[in-house]
């Protein structure tokens, strides 16, 4: 049946800056925020704007997030017309077939899919940005403005404008140039990597690239430049409100820490704008006698006996009494034992911090050599052993090893 | 294992649960911080291979509906099979306040139980806070070749004057049985009821046409000596609610490690609806001691000894002690609460004291503000 707008969710990135976090799930799909991945946010986003069909494009290591997504059903995209389908890349009879070699190549090989629903407009997202957006009024925009493509934008310090693709347009936002991270700004204006195109337009310009050689059939290398050099009709849309990339560790943890400001930031209890997860079946968290809690994130499944200060605990965590956690991300069913300390870490699924073990710092007067430290899931950390601020460990450390 | 049907009797109200079945029937009891007691009974099937359950309903079924919804938060919205809501409309009797006894209720589902496509069918009440080994039972049934399993519990949950007890052989034959004594003889029996569908038909039809309508008077007391009848021993934990004191007390054995370890089994899970609350909050405030708490809360004041449901929200100042807070519960700024019972969506004003006591918690009803 033919749909207004279909979302295309970039999800094969292997998000490589995540590091030990990313060896074995797509960046799309490590755990964010206490109860969800990185990708329920685009997903939901979608439902709550009214669009009901969505292609996630995957990847590298894809089995988790296939899983992870099913049916749909946790995000109502389990439907019998439309709903959420992986779109994996594939070969065709007397193909070559390849993976998919650009953000726009992606698209490119799945222009049968988007033709099924014959759509007006298609949606790009990507799944690498914790946010809360109504797509629908950017569609609206994009419809009364008339353009071939909207590009969601937002404004940042003219700092990091200098590590961002910025738009540079005028007063009535048509865009007249594209600057991928320019030395010396002319705008404040940053792409989000939300894309908004006209079907048929995008439809023809995907054909063409894909015919020059020397593309490297990516949007925001090719196909923008050669829309605004062919005069087409680009316009931004002007974006407020929490955005926050997590593509490094350090992102990932300050994002993590966002959430504890619960009013702010993406406001999670927002029941208007609801994000939506798959959660494992788990009782309500357990609070022992000895216990102490404060400006933190529980999830189901948790016990705690110890310390908890400054964090985000994923369902199932385990805080021995005794153990103290501070200003720490612990991944589902990450264990801290007795006597054990973990600060500034991010501890991955189904580590086991050990009896007397000490896992990352508070920073220092030296902060050249500080940094967040993580443990990578089904790590073990040894009795007494030590991690070091700043390390990354993704094999076991012996009982008193240091890291 | 696909060779055994599930029915859950969901109707039955009890009065003396006061406040807490005022909106609902005892199914839908929110119990355990997220749970609703006949999500035990769903779960417990399910977890066995149970593909095929009637819901047996009578009155005030509107929120257990809401909750058990199309039955797919416990993988039982099927094509073919899954869950079935059963109400009272196929009875002669319909616009009678509730059925007599579970032998009536059957009857007016007769057609239904022709239908079904198991052999052996399961009888279960929807308010039994159990994590039943149903697959067990149903081995031990046809190990034994008995005619009727019926399975007890020597711990002795329920209050007698409301309970059925069992006295049997060594080898598990049962032998005698009590009906309502004034205390406990021999053990309690959970009306828990394992049996072939063709038995279970003829034993609808007998009754019908002999004006029976309980199943443990007028088939297990009655027929003790023509049926083989066998008790399973259950020794995990049960929890029974027939009063107010009884729900307090058995929410607050959640406290115990070695409850939750019965009753929430990682390898045999409790599934509900799924709500998609956030993860909770705690304040830098905060101080938390000996609960248990849902998902989606904001904890920000004093909470000892409590059950804290989901979307619960705990002011800065306030303190409380020994109380169970239903869903949506808000307690304003500074308010005291010991021995107390929130039932869902009640505000406390700020700087308000309530106290019950351990033997007489005070149940404030669904939506009050106080």
């Amino acid at each position: 049946m033919k749909k207004e707008c279909v979302a295309m969710l970039l999800a094969g990135g292997q998000g490589s800056r995540l590091k030990a976090l990313t060896r074995h799930v797509a960046k799309p799909a490590v755990p964010f925020g206490g109860k969800y991945r990185i990708i329920d946010f685009p997903l939901s986003n979608c439902v709550n704007s009214g669009i009901d069909t969505v292609g996630v494009l995957t990847q590298y290591r894809p089995l988790e997030l296939n899983s992870y997504i099913g049916n749909g059903q946790p995000w109502d995209l389990d439907r019998s017309d439309g709903g959420v389908h992986i779109l994996p890349p594939y070969l065709g009879e007397n193909e070559q077939g390849s993976w998919y070699k650009g953000t726009a190549n992606a698209i490119f090989q799945n222009i049968n899919f988007i033709d099924q629903y014959d759509p007006d407009y298609v949606l790009i997202l990507s799944g690498d940005h914790i946010y809360k957006m109504d797509y629908a009024a950017m569609l609206d925009q994009h419809k009364k403005t008339g353009a071939d493509l909207t590009i969601a934008v937002q404004e940042v310090s003219m700092e990091e404008a200098t590590r961002m693709g910025i738009m540079n347009c005028d007063e009535e936002g048509r865009v007249y140039e594209f600057e991928e991270k320019p030395a010396k700004p002319k705008s404040n204006l940053a792409s989000m990597g939300i894309y908004i195109f006209t079907w048929a337009k995008l439809r023809k310009y995907l054909i063409a690239d894909e015919k020059d050689p020397d593309s490297s059939n990516d949007f925001g290398k090719n196909i923008i430049p050669t829309m605004l050099a062919k005069k087409e009709s680009l316009h931004v849309y002007r974006f407020q409100g929490y955005w926050r990339d997590v593509g490094t560790i350090d992102s990932l943890w300050d994002a993590n820490m966002d959430m504890l400001s619960v009013e702010d930031g993406v406001h999670l209890f927002d029941d208007d704008w609801p994000i939506y997860a798959r959660t494992p079946i788990q009782p309500p968290h357990c609070i022992g006698p000895d216990a102490k809690v404060s400006h933190s994130l529980l999830t189901g499944g948790c016990q705690v006996g110890g310390e908890v200060e400054n964090s985000v605990l994923f369902h199932s965590v385990t805080v021995e009494p005794g153990a103290s956690v501070r200003f720490s991300i612990l991944m589902p069913g990450a264990v801290v034992k007795a006597g054990a300390k973990v600060d500034y870490s991010i501890v991955a699924e189904d580590a086991v911090i050990e009896a007397g073990a000490v896992v990352g710092a508070e920073p220092g007067k030296d902060k050249k050599d500080w940094g967040i430290a993580v443990v990578a899931s089904n790590v073990k950390v040894g009795k007494n052993a030590s991690v070091a601020p700043a390390a990354m460990v993704t094999k076991n450390v012996k009982e008193g090893g240091k890291a | 294992m696909n060779n055994l049907h599930g029915l859950v009797f969901a109707y039955r109200s009890n009065k003396d649960l006061r406040e807490l079945t005022q909106h609902r029937n005892t199914c839908s009891i929110p119990f355990g911080g997220r749970y609703r007691l006949v999500d035990f009974a769903l779960s417990s099937m399910v977890n066995a291979g149970v593909t095929d359950i009637g819901l047996i309903v009578h009155s005030s079924y509107q929120s257990l509906l809401d909750h058990v919804g199309s039955g797919k938060d416990w993988d039982l919205s099927r094509k073919h099979g899954g869950l079935r809501i059963l109400p009272p409309f196929g009875y002669a009797d319909a616009l009678s306040s509730d059925y007599y006894g579970r032998m009536d209720s059957l009857a007016g589902i007769r057609s239904y139980l022709e239908d079904i496509r198991q052999d052996y069918v399961i009888l279960m009440g929807g308010d039994l806070a159990a994590n039943l080994p149903i697959q067990e039972i149903y081995e031990q049934h046809l190990a034994s070749q008995a005619d009727i399993t019926t399975v007890v519990t020597c711990q002795n949950v329920g209050e007698p004057r409301s309970s059925t007890y069992l006295s049997s052989t060594p080898d598990g034959k049962v032998t005698d049985v009590f009906v309502h004594p004034k205390s406990p003889m021999g053990c309690e029996s959970l009306e828990v009821y394992l049996l072939s569908k063709q038995l279970l038909l003829s034993l609808v039809d007998h009754c019908a046409t002999h004006n029976i309508h309980s199943f443990s008077e007028g088939v297990i007391l009655a027929m003790k000596d023509r049926l083989h009848i066998h008790t399973y021993e259950f020794g995990g934990y049960v929890g029974r609610f027939h009063t107010v004191e009884g729900y307090y007390e058995h929410s607050m054995d959640l406290l115990d490690p070695a409850v939750r370890a019965s009753l929430f089994d990682p390898k045999l899970p409790i599934k509900t609806k799924d709500q998609s609350n956030p993860s909770t909050y705690y304040g830098p405030d905060a101080q938390a001691v000996d609960s248990l708490i849902a998902d989606g809360c904001k904890i920000e004041g004093e909470v000892d000894h409590c059950i804290i449901f989901r979307g619960v929200h705990v002011e800065k100042g306030a303190r409380l002690s020994h109380c169970i807070l239903m869903q949506g519960t808000h307690v304003g700024a500074g308010a005291t609460l010991q021995y107390a019972i929130t039932d869902k969506n009640v505000r406390i004003n700020p700087g308000r004291m309530l106290m019950g006591h351990e033997s007489y918690p005070i149940a404030i009803a669904k939506g009050a503000q106080v």
